[in-house]
């Protein structure tokens, strides 16, 4: 049972995590919580069953291919859902065009690929047990992205940019840094982040057009719950998110253990609005 | 004399009255095709049941046309493809009664679809038959015109239960389903069918389609000592996890239930093939193999017709096609008995008895409009598909 949880709830946990990224990499560069993440994560699954399974890709391209779908996925996100919005950010616009944004992505995929789940290849020789590589493949993509990132973030200089434009855009675009390129550039790597959450998990949970509703909501747990923005806190929250899921399919079963993490992620939030690990907004008086 | 525009007034409006009055309409009527209201789902989620379907009623009315038609009169096929939609379905439905005064409707092929559309084909008064298996769609009081040439959820259920109890002769049962409206509704219905043929239900529960891990469920129901699993639920992905999930744990108990279970995207999410052994879904006993490989002779002259008429079997499943044969045909034998209206044509199906049937033998009445036959309902090998049929389930006889 212990293995189970664990190598069951991490690897979950990793994907939760990493779509979490995703929707943090998003906000970070525009303010906007894109809904299209949990889609873009579902597509991950769909394009590598479509790109190694169906058109015979070897491994390496096909993940690379899945990568620049994502990629792109993110840019449009940003052209499409995004950019027309961003005048008006008060008035939350944006959770109807990227929802909406989502909701086309599945009904596309639905239509184009199958409402059926379908398989997703194997995509290394390493299984079955507790170290198939269903567990550790999440998990490797999701430690790979947060130390990537922290690399990115901290050590270079279209990084130091972007973490300007998140700190404060306005004060960026006056020192002259490209805000809306870097806006785009920050899209396309959510887009690619959230692509590798799907492709490392697709063996879990399948190329299935009903992923993306699931992710875009398992995802935002871990953001609400390790502070909006924070991506070490997403890490923390989506994997403690998917050990407690796993323990509670353990202990309660069936649809109550869905409910049992609805009911922690509300009494969470109750307690610190502000998530786990992040700070209360200071509020100018 | 000259003819006056008053006097051509006249004349057109006793032309007019005349036609309205139907003095010439059984002339008409006599000659004019059989429209039959066709609403398969060729394109969309459910069109893989509808391209079955449409092979077997499009050989049915190619059949009867080229055999005279129906006591002279041509069948027109006016065919609204429903794109696996309900609203669309709703929308031809009435294009189909009101606009081209169809005769009769065949169809919508899916429940869905046919609990949005029934009504209104209901309110139209136009005569129906439907594969569909939701419960609520055949009512005497409700949808008089509306008949079910298919088994109903409680048959299918109740035709695994049997299998189970009286056939297996196992008592301890796990019934487990998604989270969807089918699944709920088929555990609490099939759970008390199976508590009174005397089963001891151990485990009874609902698990959301998505979930990746099964195995806690399933340790439950090995802890709570199930010697069967049952799962319902029309979602390839998590009959699949069943059955790897009872493989991994080397458990080795049969699974029964849905005839998806033995579908072609189940099979396609399988880790090992023979993963695939002890699992019995529903099927039917006119398109099944027996124990020796042979299907009814009934259905061995149509597979026959099938194959002349280059027909392929290999990717859909023959109770699709058989079905989809049966619906014109029931059609043309009541209007070619009674007539072609609607009270005629209810009045004869109110009457049919023992109609044989590729798919089913059906039997109607004033009061029961689900007219096929529980013995008729089947278990099958899941792993046995060979040109659209299964082998019936070990304990058959015949």
């Amino acid at each position: 049972m212990i293995e189970s949880i664990v190598s069951y709830g991490l690897a979950l946990g990793a994907v939760y995590a990493l779509i979490g990224i995703t929707y943090n990499v998003m906000f970070a560069a525009s303010r906007v919580f894109s809904f299209s993440a949990g889609a873009v994560g579902m597509l991950g699954g769909v394009f590598g069953a479509l790109f190694i399974d169906r058109l015979g890709m070897p491994v390496v391209l096909g993940f690379l291919a899945v990568l620049a779908v994502g990629a792109l996925i993110g840019i449009v996100t940003e052209i499409v859902t995004v950019r027309p919005v961003l005048k008006s950010l008060e008035q939350h616009l944006y959770v109807l065009s990227t929802l909406a944004f989502a909701l086309m992505i599945q009904q596309l995929v639905a239509i184009e690929w199958s409402t059926e789940p379908q398989p997703f290849p194997r995509v290394l020789p390493f299984g079955p047990g507790i170290f198939d590589q269903q567990f550790w493949l999440p998990m490797l993509a999701c430690g790979s992205t947060i130390l990537g990132l922290e690399l990115l973030y901290r050590h270079t200089l279209v990084g130091r940019a972007f973490l300007a434009i998140s700190e404060d855009n306005y004060a960026a675009r006056a020192l002259g840094l490209p805000e809306r390129e870097l806006r785009l550039a920050s899209f396309a790597l959510a887009g690619a982040i959230g692509a590798l959450a799907g492709f490392t998990g697709g063996e879990m949970m399948l190329a299935y057009f009903g992923n993306g509703p699931l992710l875009n909501f398992y995802g935002f747990v871990p953001v609400a719950l390790g502070g909006m923005g924070s991506n070490r806190g997403a890490v923390a929250g989506g994997l403690a998110l998917g050990l407690f899921q796993q323990s509670a399919n353990f202990l309660v079963g069936g649809v109550f253990a869905s409910v049992a993490v609805f009911v922690v992620f509300i009494l969470v939030l109750l307690i610190r609005p502000e998530g786990l690990a992040g700070a209360a907004a200071a509020r100018r008086v | 004399m000259p003819i006056t525009r008053r006097q051509v007034l006249k004349g057109t409006a006793a032309g007019a009255a005349t036609l309205a009055t139907g003095v010439f309409r059984p002339a008409i009527a006599a000659s004019e095709p059989i429209r039959i209201g066709y609403l398969p789902a060729l394109t969309g989620p459910s069109s893989s049941t509808g391209i079955g379907i449409n092979r077997g009623t499009v050989l049915a009315v190619e059949e009867i046309n080229a055999a005279g038609g129906i006591n002279g009169r041509q069948i027109e096929l006016i065919v609204r493809d429903t794109q696996s939609d309900p609203t669309k379905a709703v929308n031809a439905a009435t294009e189909l009664t009101r606009r081209h005064k169809a005769h009769v409707i065949w169809g919508p092929l899916n429940s869905g679809e046919a609990l949005a559309a029934t009504p209104l084909i209901a309110r139209d008064g136009v005569p129906q038959i439907h594969p569909c298996w939701v419960d609520a769609l055949t009512d005497v009081k409700k949808y008089p015109l509306a008949f079910r040439n298919a088994p109903t959820s409680r048959q299918i259920g109740g035709a695994a239960n049997q299998y189970v109890v009286q056939i297996l002769k196992l008592k301890k049962v796990a019934v487990v389903s998604d989270t969807t409206g089918y699944g709920t509704a088929s555990v609490d219905t099939y759970v008390p069918m199976l508590k009174a043929l005397g089963a001891d239900v151990v485990y009874q529960g609902n698990v959301e389609a998505n979930n990746p891990d099964l195995k806690p469920d399933m340790l439950r129901m090995q802890a709570a000592g199930a010697q069967v699993i049952m799962p319902w639920s029309v979602n390839a992905g998590f009959l699949s996890r069943i059955i790897n999930t009872r493989a991994e744990m080397n458990w080795d108990i049969p699974i029964v239930g849905q005839t998806t279970l033995g579908s072609g995207q189940t099979k396609a999410l399988l880790k090992k093939p023979e993963y695939w052994d002890k699992v019995y879904s529903n099927n039917f006993r006119n398109c099944s193999y027996n124990a020796a490989g042979a299907l009814p002779p009934r259905t061995v002259e149509f597979v026959d017709r099938l194959r002349k008429a280059k027909i392929e079997m290999s990717d859909t499943l023959l109770w699709w096609i058989a079905m989809g044969y049966d619906g014109p045909r029931m059609i043309a034998d009541a209007i070619k008995a009674a007539g072609s209206e609607p009270e005629q044509i209810a009045g004869y199906w109110n009457k049919v008895s023992a109609w044989p049937g590729v798919y089913g033998t059906i039997t109607w009445t004033p009061d029961l409009h689900d007219g096929f036959q529980n013995s008729e309902i089947i278990m099958c090998q899941a792993n046995s598909l060979q040109d659209g049929a299964f082998k019936l389930a070990p304990g058959y006889v015949g």
